[in-house]
Order: C-alpha cells, then sequence, then structure tokens
C-alpha cells in the first residue's frame, strides 16, 4: 500500500471559465505516489478543469491544493532550470506544436529543459519514440498526423521529461478498440514500472467520460457529479 | 433640437468608449511589453540551443526573404524622390541641397517607416495569424504544462527576430534609394558626378543621425512585433477571431509608427546642428 501523499487537496474549489460560478466545490482528494485514478463523470462535469488545477494551469477558487508538499500555484514564475514533475496529456489530439515534426515535439521539452539542440535532443528521447511505436512518424509534421497517433505522441511528449505523475485527460476517447487496447497495456506498464524510467511506478490520474471505457479493475475510481468529487474509501489491495 | 442633443450624447458616448478602449489597449500592451522584457532579461541564457534557431528563423522570414521587396521600395524611392528632385535642382542650379533632401527625407523618414511597413505586412500579420491559431488550438497551455515559457519560445524569438531584421532592412532600404538616385542621375545625364553625390550625401550625415536611426529601427521594429505578438496571444482566441485581430494589428502598428515618427522628430528637432 501507498503511503506517500503526492497530490493533496483540501477544500479546493474550480470556477467556470466564463464567469465566478463554481464548477467544483469543496473538494477534499489524496494521492498517494504509484496510486492510478480513474476520473468519471458526465461530459462538462469538470474532469477536465481539475487536471487542469493539478497541473496548475487553472487557478483553485479557495481551498488548499498542494503536489509533493508545494502548494500548486497556477500563473506564478517559474524560476530558470525549474522542471515539472507533474505531467499532462491533453484531450482530443494532446495539442501538440503543429509546425513542429513529430520527434521535434517529443524532444522541445529536453532541449528546452536541459539546452540541447532539437536534434541532439531527438536522440535522447528515441527510446520513448521506439517504446511507443513512433519511430516511423517521427519525420511526419505534427499537423498532419491522425487523432490518435497525435496522443499517443502527446503522451511521449509529457513522459519525456519524466515525470513522477501523469495527468491523462479524457485520452482514449474516440479511438478504435486497438488503440485502446494499446493505451491500457501501456498505462498499466507505467504503473507497474516503466523499464525507461528506471522501473519507478508512476503514479497516474486519468479522466474519462466514457463509463465502458473505464471497465479495467485496476485504476481506482473518483465519480464527478454536481459539483463534487466522490472518492470512494481507502483501497487495500496493492497496485 | 432633442434630436441634435441626443445626437451629440451618443457623439461623445461613442467618443468616450473609444477612448477608454484606446487607453485601455495601451495598458495592456504596455504590461505585456513588460512580461517580454522581463522574460528577455532574465531568461537571456535560457535554452538558448532552442531559441536561437528560432531567432534565426524569424530573420530570414523577416529579414532575408524580405530582402528582394526592399530592394525594390528602395529603387522606388530613389527613382520617385532623389532623382526627380535632382533634376528640379539641376535646372535651378541647388544640386548642393541634395545631400540635406537625402538624409531629410529619406536617410531620417522613409526608409525606417519603409523598412518597418514591409516587414508589418510580410511578417507582421501572418505572426497574428499563427499565434492567434496557437492560442486559439490550445498549444499555448501545452507549453506552460511542459514548463516552457510561451513568451520566451513564441514572443521573444519573435520581437528579437522581427527588431534586428527591420534595423538590417532600413539599412539596406537606404543604400537602394541612394543607388537607384545615382542611376536616375547617370540616365538623366544630370551634371552630378558619383563623388559629388556621394559626398553631399555624407557631408549631410550629423553624427546624431545614426543613433537616432539605431533606436528609431529598433523602436519600430519591436514596437510592430510586440504589437503583433500582443494581438495574437493576449486573450483566448477562436479560430474566426484570428483575422480581426490581424486587422487590429495593422492599424495599431501604423498608429504607433506614426507617434514614434513624430516623436523622433521632435528628438531630431531639439539636436544641436
Amino acid at each position: 500500500m501507498n503511503t506517500i501523499p503526492v497530490i493533496q487537496l483540501d477544500g479546493v474549489g474550480i470556477r467556470r471559465s466564463d464567469g465566478d460560478v463554481p464548477l467544483i466545490e469543496d473538494v477534499d482528494w489524496t494521492v498517494m505516489a504509484g496510486d492510478w485514478w480513474e476520473i468519471t463523470g458526465a461530459h462538462g462535469s469538470g474532469k477536465s478543469a481539475l487536471l487542469l488545477a493539478l497541473a496548475g494551469l487553472v487557478p483553485t477558487a479557495g481551498g488548499t491544493l498542494t503536489a509533493f508538499g508545494e502548494p500548486v500555484l497556477s500563473g506564478a514564475p517559474k524560476p530558470p532550470g525549474w522542471i515539472p514533475r507533474v505531467g499532462l496529456v491533453f484531450e482530443g489530439g494532446g495539442r501538440l506544436l503543429r509546425d513542429l515534426r513529430v520527434a521535434e515535439n517529443i524532444a522541445l521539452p529536453t532541449g528546452y529543459h536541459h539546452n540541447c539542440s532539437l536534434p541532439e535532443a531527438v536522440d535522447r528521447v528515441w527510446p520513448w519514440l521506439e517504446a511507443l511505436d513512433l519511430e516511423r512518424l517521427a519525420d511526419a509534421p505534427a499537423g498532419r498526423v491522425g487523432r490518435a497517433w497525435a496522443q499517443r505522441i502527446a503522451l511521449a511528449r509529457a513522459l519525456s521529461l519524466g515525470p513522477e505523475i501523469l495527468l491523462l485527460d479524457n485520452p482514449t476517447a474516440g479511438m478504435d478498440p486497438a488503440h485502446t487496447v494499446w493505451w491500457q497495456g501501456f498505462l498499466l506498464r507505467l504503473c507497474q514500472g516503466h523499464p525507461l524510467l528506471q522501473g519507478r511506478p508512476m503514479t497516474l490520474i486519468e479522466t474519462t467520460d466514457n463509463p465502458r471505457a473505464a471497465m479495467n479493475s485496476l485504476p481506482r475510481r473518483a465519480h464527478l457529479e454536481n459539483g463534487r468529487l466522490i472518492v470512494p474509501g481507502p483501497r487495500t489491495d496493492p497496485v | 433640437m432633442l434630436q441634435a442633443g441626443r445626437d451629440l450624447q451618443l457623439l461623445m458616448e461613442t467618443l468616450g468608449l473609444r477612448a477608454l478602449s484606446f487607453l485601455d489597449t495601451t495598458r495592456r500592451l504596455a504590461a505585456f511589453t513588460l512580461i517580454t522584457m522581463g522574460v528577455l532579461a532574465t531568461r537571456a541564457g535560457t535554452a538558448h540551443r532552442v531559441i536561437h534557431p528560432l531567432v534565426r528563423t524569424q530573420l530570414v522570414q523577416a529579414g532575408i526573404l524580405l530582402l528582394p521587396i526592399v530592394a525594390v521600395v528602395g529603387m522606388a524611392l530613389g527613382f520617385a524622390i532623389v532623382g526627380q528632385t535632382l533634376s528640379i535642382l539641376t535646372q535651378v542650379g541647388q544640386t548642393s541641397l541634395i545631400g540635406s533632401l537625402f538624409v531629410t527625407v529619406i536617410f531620417r523618414e522613409l526608409a525606417p517607416l519603409g523598412a518597418a511597413l514591409v516587414v508589418l505586412a510580410r511578417v507582421g500579420t501572418p505572426t497574428v495569424v499563427e499565434l492567434g491559431t496557437c492560442r486559439a488550438l490550445g498549444e499555448v497551455e501545452a507549453l506552460e504544462a511542459l514548463g516552457i515559457d510561451p513568451v520566451h519560445y513564441l514572443v521573444v524569438p519573435r520581437v528579437v527576430g522581427i527588431t534586428l531584421a527591420v534595423v538590417s532592412l532600413t539599412v539596406y532600404l537606404q543604400l537602394f534609394a541612394a543607388l537607384s538616385g545615382w542611376v536616375f542621375c547617370f540616365a538623366a545625364n544630370l551634371p552630378v558626378s558619383a563623388g559629388d553625390y556621394l559626398g553631399r550625401i555624407a557631408g549631410a550625415l550629423h553624427w546624431f543621425d545614426f543613433p537616432v536611426l539605431g533606436l528609431k529601427t529598433l523602436a519600430f521594429g519591436a514596437c510592430g512585433s510586440l504589437i503583433a505578438c500582443y494581438q495574437g496571444l493576449s486573450r483566448p482566441l477562436r479560430l474566426e477571431e484570428v483575422p480581426g485581430a490581424a486587422t487590429r494589428t495593422v492599424a495599431h502598428s501604423v498608429v504607433a509608427f506614426l507617434l514614434l515618427d513624430a516623436l523622433f522628430l521632435v528628438i531630431t528637432l531639439l539636436l544641436p546642428g
């Protein structure tokens, strides 16, 4: 059983982006290192906003949100040399940079944070391209790859910095069964400890608005409904 | 009478709203400029192996690729202003004024303004579309999620590259204008030798022309590029709002260029000589 909390929410609220109306209120939630959480809820229930808040991209409205013991402050300036410990894969194609090639998209964070040119950074992240079966797309313009593959490229990009927590916003939405199966298998390997991450089990928080996709028995589930996050009691089964 | 009063009130309200909108835009643009300058200063050495190639790309797009059109504009200015004026001055026996005329009209005024307008038209507007689309498709948030400062990655290379391009293109435009002016003299068989022509231009230049020209072109380039980046990134855009932002960029930049031009004109007039 995991005992180290990596994310802690105490009474956290999130407002809608278009006004002061609360979207989520009074969330108390603790995520332990190595957990795999699946957040379900209807479309528009605030799952994406919750993930964005965890990544520090959306301000919280009240309460305390901490990651690794430090408060998560949206918009706070980051000191030079700061590397995010939380990775985020956006919904619907991963928001790749369209003017870069696939390999450059994946290599950009490494190049930026380790101050190496993009070709050098591509060499560094190449194992991730291999691990995610993306080698044949390496030179393709990112704006021209299909949505399912773009989502996988976004996953590689998020993993390239070796984050300790990975947030995935509805990663398998609209995918065919083959891609969905691949994702479930790969996320399981990440949770158990991927060799490219030195076998360190990764903490995963995944959202889905399709309850049928949440049939896998491994992730713990929380449900967003009427602005409240319904979290079940502590799990007793080890990951 | 009552209708006229209402019309006047409506006019005043419209003007007031416009003035408030202008002041608000100016305030936001000033804040955006300060943020960009802050990032430029604090992250000068950060990720330079990623950022410098982006600056070079901007220099190519806003500088080297625009050299042909700047050459055409410079030649046209040289023919239209230097050549024709010299022709008239020759008729009244005042060819000695050609140096002052070239420096005042082309060197100080038209060359910086012409280069800045060419860059604005060919690079400024696409910059708004690129950044506006980037924002609309959520790529800015993607950069933030990766710990990459969007201002550092998207704005700084464009501002630095476009500013340096305007400075360089201004110099080329001046050279092409001077060259084509002389070509006109030669073709029209005017009694002005090449040495005399260049000597009069050099003689009309003051020491302060060079720092003022440098500052002016830097200001034009920085102003145009900052306005373009601000319009593209300042607020979340829907895709259909991007063309409107491009139009606003042109309008705001032209007004800014004219205001800056007036400012530098006053500075030049206040300087001795």
